[in-house]
């Protein structure tokens, strides 16, 4: 029997989501868990209410966690993860990706630094040929990835976001948006250390 | 011997076929230095291996024939339970790819073996922890087989997990981005293992000839008393500098500048080596010559022309421009006086200076008051919001291709990270490291080229006066007849000499 992936509610979806990206704006919010901006702020006012996430009072807008916002998002995306059976599956896929992380991390340093003469010096890039090949691997890299996010999915639906923010990061950076590589908040290394901070926080892996 | 290869001064093949390590091994044996006994299968068979899936013929005849000659050499039975040698197996191609390949150390050490080296040694805690380095490390590198508890089956999967490992996702990536041919494969260096576990006359370091920092003629490195060499690259453990060497084990101190002397007066170059102490005996395990950059490269290439090692044509030629940009970069100016928190890896270029924040949360309270340091063991997304606001960022654990260098990359922040037995303590607001206590809040400076904290606000120099680059640049004028280089930086001085010397 082929099981449907299970199905996140809003208000858990916006918990998770500043759990795994941390400060952030409303836009951000709503992009990174893949929900109308309307919806976003009704599960955050909802959220703030219950005293589980705060605005900051700093005036950038930006929206965080409170102390009891983490801790009832570890137990409630747990509970999640055992309702819907997926320890398993998102367990197995944890590890495919701690395979992958490393060469994802190379790929960003090779993306910001070149080797030349035994000097690692800022890669400035202005030689598109080099770019075009990290590019390349990148997206190599992003089709071994998007296996590992589409098991996820399988799993649980709301990873499937990952899949589509890794693919837009990627598709930009090769459309001559270079900052998506590496830089903007959106880009391919930020959205991936997310799903990086979104397994450890599911699957209840403190960071060391 | 086809596949197999002996270490030992005889041996005439290239690091094409013995890989950079393999061959370095056997320099080190030609100039009389201590190696611990070994062979290196060569970079054919692992060719041989990746197109035919199984091992070359005759490799199985050739492993068993060296085995047999190691532990004639060393009276040492592979997996006996009397005298058991272990074995180290070490990947390397012909050119350098750090990290990518596997390696297992302790191997041979069955249940009936580690009996048998802790009744020989009378310490069951050594024979222990060697035994279980050897299950973890096989486990990560041998995936999906459970350890057999036969030691020439153990070889035989270990070789081949090196080889495999040459054409994993992640070293074939590496390849593509640094324009390395597929096809050349790895060889396996597999050696007599010493162990910096033995006792508290043991350990294991990495030392450079010259300091890398400055380019110095003074022994430089780290040290780890009593563990293997493996946990003085991984960082998990706080190393002690090289010099502590000389009080604690004379000989071994003794030893290792001499080796080293006579690895730069062979290679005319600085170098760098790996190596193990066992009760007292040094073995050296790698050598690199070369490596230094920025001005540490230029004082370097002036040094080894002054002691008649190399010509002043040839230190021109050594020192590339990229170097002198290099050498542009603000730098802490390195005195004596320098009060030294610790010191880790640089990972973004520059120098920051600010107060010590050990949370984003205060990172980004505090930096509305003046710069901060954002110190945390690594950093995780929710750090994001404080590491845009401090001036730099140090981390205790992660290397220059982790996520936390990757951000401060990304955003021009100057970067120290794997910080030397740093502790953060967050409850306590506090940075621990080399048995001192830093509140939050006090000043430090950081250096993302050289690695340093430092407590208060040392100098920061941009483009100090050198004088051994003051040299350089004559000799390059000299070559050039471009009089005193007026109107021309340093890079393009060097570059026109070069130009002219390569074009002779």
């Amino acid at each position: 029997m082929v099981r449907s992936p299970h199905s996140t509610s809003d208000d858990l979806l916006v918990l998770h989501t500043l759990r795994s990206i941390g400060y952030a704006d409303l836009a951000r919010v709503s992009a990174a868990a893949g929900l109308t901006e309307s919806d976003t702020e009704s599960a955050l006012i909802d959220l703030a209410v219950a005293g589980l996430v705060r605005r900051d009072p700093g005036g950038f807008g930006a929206w965080g966690l409170t102390g009891a916002g983490r801790a009832a998002d570890a137990e409630r995306i747990r509970d999640e993860l055992d309702t819907a059976a997926a320890r398993p599956a998102v367990t197995r896929a944890y590890e495919e990706f701690l395979v992958l992380n490393p060469e994802m991390l190379d790929l960003c340093t090779a993306w910001q630094l070149r080797a030349g003469d035994g000097v690692m010096t800022p890669n400035d890039h202005t030689d598109p040929a080099y770019d075009s090949r990290v590019l390349e691997r990148l997206a190599d890299f992003h089709r071994r990835a998007d296996a590992v996010c589409a098991d996820l999915s399988a799993a649980l639906l709301r990873f499937r976001r990952y899949r589509v923010r890794l693919a837009d990061a990627l598709a930009r950076a090769r459309a001559g948006e270079t900052e998506y590589v590496t830089d903007d908040l959106d880009s391919y290394h930020i959205v991936w250390f997310q799903l990086h901070e979104d397994l450890l926080a599911t699957l209840g892996i403190p960071r060391h | 011997m086809t596949w197999i290869h002996p270490l030992s001064a005889e041996t005439e093949e290239t690091p094409g076929v013995l890989g950079g390590k393999g061959h370095g091994l056997v320099v080190l044996r030609r100039l009389g230095l201590p190696v611990p006994p070994g062979f290196v299968i060569g970079t054919g068979a692992c060719r041989a291996f990746l197109r035919d899936g199984r091992f070359p013929d005759g490799l199985d005849a050739e492993l068993t024939a060296a085995v047999s000659a190691l532990e004639a050499a060393t009276g040492r039975r592979f997996g006996g339970r009397e005298r058991p040698l272990a074995l180290a197996v070490r990947s390397g191609g012909s050119v350098s790819m750090p990290g990518m390949m596997n390696t297992i150390l302790n191997l041979g050490l069955t249940a009936e073996a580690a009996a048998g080296l802790a009744a020989e040694t009378g310490d069951a805690r050594f024979a222990l922890d060697s035994r279980l380095r050897f299950l973890s490390g096989f486990a990560s590198a041998v995936a999906g087989e459970p350890v057999p508890d036969d030691a020439m089956r153990q070889l035989e999967l270990a070789v081949g997990a090196v080889f495999s490992s040459w054409d994993t996702p992640r070293a074939t990536t590496y390849r593509e981005l640094h324009g390395i041919p597929h096809e050349l494969g790895t060889a396996v260096t597999v050696q007599a293992m010493v162990f910096g576990n033995r006792d508290d006359r043991s350990g294991a370091g990495v030392a450079f000839s010259r300091d890398p920092n400055t380019g110095e003629r003074v022994p430089f490195g780290d040290v780890l008393f009593g563990r293997q060499g493996e946990d003085v690259v991984s960082g998990g453990s706080a190393t002690r500098p090289l010099a502590e060497l000389a009080g604690r084990e004379p000989a071994v101190w003794a030893g290792l500048l001499e080796a080293m002397d006579r690895i730069e007066g062979h290679c005319r170059d600085a170098c760098q080596v790996e190596f193990t102490f066992e009760a007292g005996a040094l073995w050296l395990l790698q050598v690199r010559p070369g490596g230094l950059v920025g001005r540490a490269a230029v004082r370097v290439a002036v040094d080894l022309a002054d002691e008649d090692l190399i010509s002043r044509r040839e230190a021109l030629l050594r020192v590339s421009p990229r170097h002198l940009r290099h050498a542009s970069t603000p730098r802490i100016e390195i005195t004596g006086t320098l009060d030294v928190l610790t010191r880790g890896l640089g990972a973004c270029p520059g120098v920051a200076a600010g107060r010590v924040a050990t949370t984003a949360e205060r990172a980004a309270r505090m930096a509305a008051d003046g710069p901060v340091i954002l110190v945390r063991p690594q950093t995780s997304p929710l750090d994001m919001h404080g590491l845009a606001a401090a001036a730099g960022v140090v981390t205790a654990l992660g290397g220059p291709a982790s996520h936390a260098a990757v951000v401060a990359r990304a955003m021009g922040k100057p970067a120290v990270v794997g910080a030397a037995g740093l502790v953060v303590d967050v409850a306590a607001a506090t940075v621990r490291a080399g048995g001192r206590t830093v509140p939050e809040g006090t000043f430090l400076t950081i250096d993302g080229t050289g690695g340093e904290i430092v407590v208060g606000s040392p100098r920061v120099v941009t483009a100090p006066a050198d004088v051994h680059l003051h040299r350089l640049l004559e000799w390059a004028d000299e070559v050039t007849g471009g009089g005193d280089g007026a109107g021309h930086d340093d890079a393009e001085r060097l570059a026109a000499a070069r130009a002219v010397l390569l074009n002779a």
